[in-house]
C-alpha cells in the first residue's frame, strides 16, 4: 500500500515542488501572477485543445500547439526509456544524446540513399538501421562495462563527444554528407527523399505536422513494458539492478545483462533519432547536431518517471509540454521576456531532477507526517524507501 | 508537516498572484500603430553577441524610429524554426524576418502559406536556399569583401607607418562564403595600401564558430611567422586569437560588430550591419508594402550602409589621417571605382 503510493506520489510532489518554486521564480522575476504565466504556459502547450468547449480560433491554435508538444513528446518518451531501461540493469546511461545523434546520422544517409524503394520498405530500413546504430553506440559502452568494468557513465559521456564531433564533421563545411548541390554552401545535408518520410496523420505535412512517430514511440513503451516485465531477458535485467552479486550468484550472466541493457537502451536512443529525422527534420544541419538536448532531457524524464513505462510517457508529457508551453510563441513577450521564458524551462527541469535526486527527502517528509500525528500508524513500514515500479 | 510546507508555498504564490494583479501590466500601444513586423531569432539565444543579438536591435530601432509594432521570436531548438515562423504569419506581422541561412528551410515551407505575409531571409541565399522560390521571400546578402577590403586597407597603412616586417593575417572560422569574401577583400585591401605586404590568411576549421582554443592556437602560430596585425573572421571562436594579439601588444581587427570594446589594441572593426539590414529592409516596406519587392537577393554594401568598419583605436598614431584615407577608399567602393574581390 506505502509503496504503492509513494512510487506515485513522490513524482507527484517532485513536480508539483518544482513548479510552486518556479512561480515562486516568476513572481520575483516578472512581479506578475505565476498563475496567469502558467495558464499561457498551459494555452501554449496546446493540451486546452482536450477540453470540449475550447473553439473556433482558439481551437485551430490549440491544435497547431499541440501538434507541436506531441511531435517533442515523441522523442522524449523514447530518450527517456533509454535511460530509464539501463537504469533498471543498474546501469547510468548518459550516452542517450550520442546514441539519438547517430540515429540521426544514420536515417539521414538511409533516406538519401536507396530513391527507389517502396515507401514503407524505405521507412523500414532507415527505422532499423538507425535503431541498430543507436544499440551499436550504447553497446559499446556496454561491452566495456561488461569486459573490462569500465564503468558506462565515463563511456557514455566520451561516446557523447565523439558521436558530436563525428556528426559535426559529416554534415560540416566541407564534409562528406554536406549538401553540395545547387551551389549550395550551409553546413546541412540535402533533404532525404520523399519515400522515407514519415507519414503525417494530424496537420499539414509542409508544416511540421505530427507524424506516426508517435505510435511507434507508443508501441516503444509497450515493448519496454513487455521485455521488462514479461520475458527472461527482462527479469535478469532486473535481477542485475537490484543486486548484482545476488544475480551472478543465482545463475545470471550479469556481463551478458549489462551489454543487453546498454544495447537496449541505445536501440531507444537511435529510434528517436530516427523519427525525428524522418518525421519532421529531414535533413541534418550542424546546429541540431551540436545544440540538441532531447538525449539529456531523457535523463529527466526518466528520473521523473521513475523508470516505468507509464511513468515515462507521463514525464514526457510533461517535459514536452514545458518545452513548447514556453516557447516565445505562447508567452506574450510585453508580459513575459522571451529569454526568461525559456529558462524558465530549464529551471523547473533544474529543480526536478533536484528533487528527484532528494526523493528521500521526500519520502522522509512522507514519514514524518506519521511522527506529527497525521495519520495513523497502520500500513507503514518505516525505513523503506519506494521500489521503482 | 509537508503540507504545512505546501501550504506555505502555496500562500506565497497566492500573495504574489495578488501583487501580480495591483501591477496588472497596461497593453501598451503606439499612438498610431499601422504596421507590425517580427524577427525570428535562430538556436543561440538573444544574447549571442553577434547575428541574433543584431537583428533583435534592429527590431528595436524599427519599433522607435519607424513606430512599427515589433515581436521577438526566440527560436531555442531547431524544432522551433518552422513553427515560430508559422506563429509570426499567423498573428498577423506583415513584414517576417528570419535570422541565419538555417532559417532557408522553414522559410521555404511557410512562405509559400502565407502569400500576403512578406518574408526576409537574413544570410539567406534566395537563389541556393530556397529551392521552392517562394515569391513573397527576400534574401538579404552582405558584400563582406568591402567590409574586409576597408579594415585591410587600413591595416596596411598602419604595416607601412610603423616599424617591423610588413605582414597581416587573418583567421577564418572555416570555409563559409562570408568569410571567403571576408578573406577576399582583406587581402586586396592590404596590398592596395602596402604593396609589399604579405598577408597570411588561416582557417582553424572549427565549425561551431566558438571554439577559442583553435583560434588561439592559429594566432599563436602567425604571431610565430611574424604577424603584426590579426584579423579575427571567426565570431566566438575569433575572441581567442584576439586575446592571443593582445597578449603579444598586436594589432587586432574585430568582425560583424564592433569589438572595440574589448581593448585599445582593437585597431578597428569590418562592420556586417545586420541591424542596420533590418532597419533599412522595414523602412523600405514602410514606404510602400505594396511596392515591397521580393523574390530576389537584396545585397547590402557600402553604398547602402550595411557593410562598413568600425570605430578606430583611440591608440592608433596619426589617427586622423588615417581615418580620412580609408574614407576616401569607401567613397571609391560606394560609387563603385573599387571593386573588392570575392575571393
Amino acid at each position: 500500500m506505502y509503496q504503492r503510493a509513494g512510487g506515485i506520489v513522490t513524482p507527484l510532489i517532485t513536480a508539483l515542488f518544482a513548479f510552486v518554486v518556479g512561480g515562486l521564480v516568476v513572481v520575483a522575476t516578472t512581479g506578475k501572477n505565476p498563475l496567469s504565466t502558467y495558464r499561457a504556459i498551459f494555452d501554449g502547450t496546446g493540451l486546452n485543445w482536450l477540453f470540449p468547449w475550447v473553439s473556433g480560433v482558439a481551437r485551430h491554435d490549440a491544435a497547431l500547439n499541440l501538434q507541436q508538444t506531441l511531435l517533442v513528446m515523441a522523442p522524449l518518451m523514447l530518450t527517456g526509456l533509454a535511460v530509464a531501461f539501463a537504469f533498471r540493469c543498474g546501469l547510468f546511461n548518459i550516452g542517450g544524446q550520442g546514441q539519438y545523434t547517430v540515429g540521426t546520422v544514420v536515417a539521414v544517409q538511409t533516406g538519401i540513399w536507396f530513391a527507389s524503394m517502396p515507401k514503407p520498405a524505405h521507412i523500414l530500413i532507415a527505422i532499423v538501421l538507425a535503431t541498430l546504430a543507436g544499440a551499436v553506440w550504447a553497446g559499446i559502452a556496454g561491452v566495456l562495462r561488461a569486459t573490462v568494468g569500465a564503468h558506462e557513465v565515463i563511456t557514455t559521456i566520451m561516446l557523447n563527444w565523439i558521436a558530436l564531433w563525428v556528426a559535426s564533421y559529416l554534415v560540416g563545411f566541407g564534409g562528406p554528407l554536406q549538401d553540395k548541390r545547387f551551389g549550395a554552401v550551409n553546413p546541412n545535408t540535402p533533404d532525404i527523399v520523399a519515400s522515407a518520410k514519415l507519414p503525417v496523420f494530424w496537420g499539414d505535412p509542409q508544416l511540421q505536422g505530427l507524424h506516426i512517430g508517435f505510435f511507434i514511440a507508443l508501441a516503444a513503451l509497450v515493448v519496454f513494458w513487455i521485455v521488462l516485465s514479461r520475458t527472461t531477458l527482462g527479469y535478469e535485467v532486473r535481477a542485475v539492478g537490484f543486486n548484482a552479486e545476488a544475480a551472478r550468484y543465482s545463475g545470471i550472466n550479469v556481463p551478458r545483462s549489462y551489454f543487453l541493457a546498454m544495447a537496449i537502451s541505445g536501440a531507444f536512443a537511435g529510434l528517436a533519432g530516427a523519427i525525428d529525422l524522418l518525421g519532421w527534420e529531414f535533413h541534418l544541419d550542424l546546429t541540431v547536431v551540436q545544440s540538441s538536448q532531447i538525449g539529456f532531457f531523457g535523463i529527466a524524464v526518466a528520473l521523473l518517471g521513475r523508470n516505468s513505462a507509464v511513468g515515462v510517457f507521463f514525464a514526457s508529457l510533461v517535459f514536452a509540454a514545458l518545452l513548447n508551453g514556453t516557447s516565445a510563441r505562447a508567452l506574450d513577450p510585453s508580459i513575459f521576456d522571451p529569454q526568461l521564458a525559456g529558462n524558465l524551462t530549464r529551471i523547473i527541469q533544474g529543480l526536478v531532477v533536484l528533487f528527484v535526486g532528494a526523493d528521500l527527502l521526500v519520502v522522509y517528509l512522507w514519514q514524518a507526517r506519521r511522527k506529527l500525528g497525521l495519520v495513523g500508524r497502520d500500513g507503514l513500514e518505516p525505513g523503506k524507501e519506494p521500489a521503482a515500479s | 508537516m509537508l503540507s504545512v510546507v505546501l501550504a506555505a508555498l502555496a500562500l506565497t504564490m497566492f500573495a504574489g498572484a495578488s501583487f501580480g494583479m495591483v501591477g496588472a501590466p497596461t497593453v501598451r500601444k503606439a499612438a498610431q500603430v499601422t504596421y507590425k513586423m517580427a524577427v525570428i531569432t535562430d538556436v543561440g539565444g538573444l544574447n549571442d553577441h553577434g547575428f541574433n543579438q543584431a537583428a533583435n536591435a534592429g527590431r528595436l530601432q524599427v519599433e522607435k524610429k519607424l513606430g512599427f509594432q515589433t515581436r521577438v521570436y526566440d527560436t531555442r531548438t531547431s524544432a522551433e524554426r518552422l513553427p515560430n515562423l508559422q506563429a509570426a504569419a499567423q498573428a498577423g506581422y506583415q513584414l517576417v524576418f528570419g535570422t541565419g541561412f538555417f532559417m532557408g528551410d522553414p522559410l521555404d515551407k511557410v512562405a509559400p502559406k502565407f502569400p500576403d505575409v512578406k518574408f526576409a531571409g537574413i544570410d539567406v541565399n534566395y537563389n541556393t536556399d530556397l529551392p521552392s522560390k517562394p515569391a513573397n521571400v527576400r534574401g538579404i546578402q552582405f558584400k563582406e569583401q568591402e567590409a574586409g577590403y576597408l579594415v585591410g586597407y587600413m591595416a596596411g597603412l598602419v604595416l607601412k607607418q610603423q616599424p617591423g616586417p610588413d605582414i597581416a593575417s587573418a583567421i577564418g572560422a572555416n570555409t563559409v562564403p562570408a568569410i571567403v569574401r571576408y578573406f577576399g577583400g582583406y587581402r586586396a585591401g592590404v596590398k592596395k595600401a602596402d604593396p609589399k605586404a604579405t598577408v597570411i590568411l588561416s582557417y582553424a576549421n572549427d565549425p561551431t564558430f566558438s571554439d577559442q582554443a583553435k583560434c588561439k592556437e592559429v594566432a599563436l602560430n602567425q604571431i610565430s611567422q611574424k604577424t603584426q596585425i590579426i584579423f579575427a573572421v571567426a565570431g566566438g571562436c575569433g575572441l581567442g586569437a584576439l586575446d592571443q594579439a593582445k597578449a603579444q601588444g598586436l594589432w587586432g581587427i574585430g568582425v560583424d560588430s564592433d569589438q572595440l570594446y574589448l581593448g585599445p589594441e582593437m585597431l578597428t572593426s569590418a562592420l556586417k550591419d545586420v541591424a542596420k539590414a533590418v532597419y533599412l529592409t522595414s523602412q523600405e516596406f514602410k514606404k510602400s508594402p505594396a511596392n515591397f519587392k521580393t523574390g530576389f537577393n537584396k545585397v547590402f554594401n557600402v553604398k547602402n550602409g550595411g557593410i562598413g568598419y568600425g570605430k578606430v583605436s583611440a591608440k592608433l598614431k596619426n589617427r586622423a589621417a588615417i581615418i580620412k584615407k580609408v574614407n576616401a577608399i569607401k567613397k571609391l567602393i560606394a560609387a563603385g571605382k573599387i571593386v573588392p574581390p570575392a575571393k
